[in-house]
């Protein structure tokens, strides 16, 4: 099996943005692509898909309100962004994404034709 | 299974990036990423990362924790510790996984504990600590 999805397309330009954490999980007839968007509410997750490049974009919500004072920061206050090759071809019309508790599942089946056929053995 | 080759130079040339290795050191070698995963759900660390605010009503302690789910969390306040820990449960097919995150912080004196909330959402917990009323800060009138 080939792994469906590499790498980023080209090195990211944008210094502002945090590559997500993600995972890659799949089968024959679709891959589900789960990125970590902490922060991130569901009107704020943005899904392209063209020329076989997925982007994902994440802008969190509001930070810090106002009058609050820091203490201690771990959390970093960045937009996210990931960008994935797919070198599958998928069925853009059935891509279905579902946001969840701050992760992005992205559910992508691969097309009918670039899946592997059994040969019957006479 | 295809090899790609690694490539450090476009991976940990950002601050971004180095946050981010520190949170995830296989992130950048996606192949072993992938491997592990097979093992263990290695993309999220079993530590949240925190922050602390306050205002002056309130502190307030901010969890990342993407992917749990209410009822799989827990909060406790003892001793002023502040205990969070929750399960983070997976399904990939028929295979199911689960990681545990856990978190402790203390908690300045002068907090009135019988008073504390939490809220989750988007895969962030927000703890609010209220201040005693002794430890917020007084105006005093200018006769």
């Amino acid at each position: 099996m080939t792994t469906t999805l590499e790498k980023p397309a080209r090195a990211e330009a944008d210094e502002n943005l945090l590559k997500p954490l993600y995972r890659i999980n799949g089968n024959e007839h679709a891959y589900e692509v789960r990125v970590e968007l902490p922060g991130v509410p569901k009107s704020g997750v943005s899904i392209d898909l063209e020329d076989n490049i997925l982007t994902i974009r994440g802008k969190r919500a509001a930070g810090v309100p106002d009058g609050w004072k820091t203490l201690h920061s771990e959390i970093p206050a960045l937009d996210f962004l990931l960008r994935l090759r797919l070198n599958t071809p998928v069925d853009e019309e059935s891509l279905k994404a579902v946001v969840e508790n701050g992760v992005l599942s992205v559910h992508l089946p691969v097309k009918e034709a670039a899946r592997p056929r059994r040969i019957e053995i006479q | 299974m295809k090899i790609t080759r690694f490539n450090p130079s476009l991976n940990l040339g950002r601050v971004a990036d180095f946050d981010q290795w520190l949170r995830n050191p296989f992130a950048a070698f996606p192949l072993m990423g992938q491997l592990l995963g097979d093992f263990a759900p290695a993309f999220t660390s079993g530590r949240p990362a925190t922050d602390v605010h306050e205002d002056k009503d309130n502190y307030y302690a901010c969890f990342e924790l993407p992917g749990v789910k209410k009822e799989d969390l827990k909060v406790e306040i003892h001793d002023r510790l502040l205990n969070v820990s929750a399960e983070r449960k997976e399904k990939n097919g028929e295979q199911e996984s689960s990681l545990t995150l856990c978190r402790s912080i203390s908690v300045p004196e002068g907090v009135n504990a019988e008073g504390i909330s939490a809220r989750l959402e988007d895969g962030i917990l927000v703890v609010t600590l209220p201040k005693q009323e002794h430890r917020k800060p007084k105006l005093i009138e200018i006769a």
